[in-house]
């Protein structure tokens, strides 16, 4: 990455010159794009536009995209604790599961159940 | 270090100066069959342990509990390696690693790591005879052979390594006046990581889904395969397969392999080699009478590989006799003949052991009883006598259980031991020449030992005279021809120089190029795909009957190769050998073309060619396979530099 691009993500992350309405409509696009199963969007989102919804003083679009951020929030979460929830049980059982275990994994360490 | 090795340098000159590697070690290495996994695991990156000689019982006490520099990696003295401590070892967190001290001085009278009942669920008993409820086979036997080991266990038989490595334990970590010592202390690092676990199926189902759906396949295990080798006196048809008519066939069958704890080390000098040596020396006393005065029936010698694995050869050859898949089948076997273990009896007499569930039905009594009439008035004029144990004692192992599983088939097995083994070595990497007696006396050089008749041959000898006449008598030979029928010692000798000592010898040379100096192992191993042509014991078997039973013929090499050109010659009937021939002092030897009717026969389980891995009614022994063994000794400053020094690997 060479230092022009990093100046151009340096633009686009900093909030302050962007007018607000497209502040709102890029919230929007990355807190409807995070429900094609892309979690990750949800959680720029909540990261980026956190200080935008709560600790600026109040505009006008600022309590939809306090809405946006609060629905990302909650969206990234249940995906957190889904995730947890079978990562735990599949690297807890995968040995005792046998072949099912077996057919779900895509490379199965060797040497080790 | 480390930064010369990320920036890709070769660091091995630093690497020199600091680890020593250990060159000629044996490991233990994981065994699979259809539920379990036996044998060792180490980690991936090596097992790493501060070295302890255990010599003493206070040994003993500092690595399981007191000792201040856990975990340990054990130089274990024979007199240690027994399953006690190596139970203890396995429960305890503080053993890395085993290194067993081979030597005679300190090894106990005897020593078997394979279990008291060998084979006992693929034989022809059911539950009431199969736990060696009447006879235990092998009362000494251990079972470390069949224990799963979590750590490296490996095995040091050069003297002046181990000398090395008990020089730096000497150097760095022997405890003075009692107090521990101090660091730099002397290490050792175990390289054998296993890549296959759990057992057969799993592991052949872990390879299935990788060379479907991986982009780098790796296969994780191999089935243990190799060959039988089989001979008959009136030569048989390979190309018609299925029933042979018209042919009454005498089998007599020897075992051709044996095992050990260790991967590859199977010496096998009375549990296997006696036989072997005794059937090939029958088999030679045998053909010329048998050609010139023709007995009714034929007479059928095979031996069988991997019959220490649950009968793989045995079953394989049953398995194809009734797909019809062989020269003959089993409606063409009159009777069979095995011989076991006959190294050991010395004088005393020999035992021919029964089956008594088949023998129930009277038709098949009578053919025993007559059996053992027969052999009873072969050995009239030797001097050896045979008897037979109680009627109700079962069969020990032996692959003529695999053929009466298939149906009732009157059989003897010839051993030397009326109860249990006589062997006190039995499937060990003690059962060498000196289990047998065959020791030469010094001053004599190679070729003198290869022809020196030790009484271990003379003996053998008899017996392989016995067999070769009860043989020539159960195939229907007349008993005036009987007196001609005698096994000669010096072949003998030479067989027992060949198989227990060195196979590098001019008889052997003369045959074939051998590979590397010593006796030969009796390992089955993986077969052809992975080592190449024929193992080495099957490929010596084979051409030693071709030797002994083969007439030379004066084709040309490339003739040899394809004798099918020409009308005098039969491919069906006869295979052909080209010979090195035997080696003068001016010369290398001209070679020669010699046609036989040795054939070799797949020697792999059934539950492969049926891909029932899980199979209960056949062998599902597998291999592990593994990327490095290696072992290494270097000195640790302090406990961190531990872990850095173990993950340097070699970049060259």
């Amino acid at each position: 990455m060479d230092l022009s691009s990093v100046f151009f993500i340096g633009n686009i992350m900093n909030l302050e010159r962007i007018p607000n309405e497209e502040k709102l409509s890029l919230c929007r696009r990355y807190y409807l794009g995070g429900f094609a199963f892309l979690p990750f969007l949800w959680l720029v989102n909540v990261l980026w536009f956190f200080r935008e919804a709560f600790l600026k003083p109040t505009y006008t679009e600022q309590l939809q995209i306090k809405s946006y951020v609060k629905k990302s929030a909650l969206g990234l979460i249940v995906w957190v604790a889904v995730l947890t929830t079978w990562i735990t049980i599949f690297q807890h059982f995968r040995a005792q599961w046998g072949e099912v275990g077996d057919y779900l994994s895509f490379t199965i360490p060797l040497g080790t159940a | 270090m480390c930064v010369s090795s990320a920036a890709g340098v070769c660091s091995s000159s630093v690497e020199q100066k600091i680890y020593v590697e250990l060159n000629e070690t044996v490991p233990c290495v994981r065994l699979l069959n259809a539920t379990h996994q036996i044998g060792c695991q180490s980690s991936m990156s090596g097992d790493t342990g501060v070295l302890h000689v255990l010599e003493t019982q206070s040994d003993l006490d500092w690595i399981l509990s007191s000792g201040p520099h856990p975990p340990y990696m054990v130089i274990m003295e024979t007199a240690f390696f027994n399953r006690s401590v190596m139970m203890r070892m396995k429960n305890s967190s503080r053993v890395s690693g085993v290194a067993v001290i081979v030597s005679k001085t300190g090894l106990a009278q005897n020593f078997s790591p394979h279990t008291t009942c060998p084979n006992q669920n693929t034989g022809v008993y059911g539950s009431e005879l199969a736990n060696c409820n009447v006879t235990v086979w092998n009362p000494l036997g251990n079972g470390l052979s069949y224990e799963d080991f979590s750590f490296p266990v490996f095995a040091l038989k050069d003297e002046n390594q181990t000398q090395v490595i008990r020089k730096c334990y000497e150097d760095h970590n022997q405890r003075v006046n009692g107090s521990a010592p101090h660091y730099p202390l002397c290490a050792m690092q175990l390289f054998s990581h296993m890549h296959a676990v759990t057992d057969t199926v799993t592991c052949m189902r872990r390879t299935d889904l990788q060379n479907r759906f991986s982009i780098n396949p790796e296969v994780l295990c191999d089935p243990l395969s190799d060959f039988n080798v089989w001979t008959s006196t009136r030569p048989l048809n390979s190309s018609a397969k299925g029933h042979a008519a018209n042919e009454s066939v005498v089998i007599a069958a020897a075992r051709l392999d044996g095992r050990s704890f260790f991967w590859e080390q199977a010496p096998a000098a009375e549990g296997t080699v006696s036989g072997i040596i005794t059937l090939l020396a029958a088999i030679q006393a045998l053909y010329p009478v048998t050609q010139e005065a023709p007995p009714p029936r034929n007479i059928f010698f095979t031996f069988f590989q991997g019959e220490a694995f649950d009968y793989i050869g045995s079953s394989k050859m049953v398995y194809d006799m009734e797909k019809n898949d062989f020269v003959i089948d089993l409606k063409n076997v009159h009777s069979i003949l095995e011989i076991g273990q006959v190294g050991l009896h010395s004088g005393r007499s020999l035992w021919m052991h029964s089956d008594p569930v088949s023998r129930k039905n009277d038709s098949v009594n009578e053919a025993v009883s007559e059996m053992m009439n027969r052999m009873e008035s072969a050995a009239a004029g030797l001097s050896v006598s045979v008897g037979h144990p109680s009627f109700s004692q079962p069969l020990p192992p032996s692959s003529l259980q695999r053929f009466l599983r298939a149906g009732p088939i009157p059989g003897l097995v010839l051993a030397d031991h009326q109860k249990s083994f006589s062997n006190r070595y039995y499937e060990s990497m003690y059962d060498d020449a000196e289990n047998l007696n065959v020791t030469y006396p010094p001053g004599l050089t190679p070729d003198e030992q290869l022809v020196y008749e030790t009484d271990a041959a003379k003996s053998l000898a008899e017996v392989a005279t016995l067999v070769a006449r009860s043989l020539y008598l159960q195939a229907g030979g007349e008993n005036n021809s009987l007196s001609n029928i005698t096994a000669d010692p010096k072949t003998v000798a030479q067989l027992l120089y060949g198989f227990l000592v060195q196979k590098n010898n001019s008889w052997f040379r003369s045959l074939l190029l051998s590979a590397g100096p010593g006796p030969p192992q009796f390992y089955i191993g993986l077969g052809p795909r992975i080592h190449g042509p024929v193992h080495s014991v099957t490929r010596f078997v084979q051409y030693i009957l071709a030797n002994l039973t083969g007439t030379v013929t004066n084709l040309t090499e490339s003739q040899c190769q394809n004798p099918s050109e020409l009308s005098t010659e039969n491919k069906d009937l006869f295979s052909y050998f080209w010979v090195s021939g035997p080696a003068s002092v001016n010369s290398t030897g001209e070679p020669f073309c010699v046609r036989a009717s040795v054939r070799l026969s797949e020697a792999v389980s059934p539950a492969f060619e049926l891909l029932e891995y899980g199979s209960r009614n056949y062998s599902t022994w597998t291999e592990s396979r593994w990327k490095s063994i290696r072992a290494r000794i270097f000195l640790v400053a302090s406990r961190e530099l531990e872990v850095m020094q173990t993950k340097t690997q070699q970049n060259c």
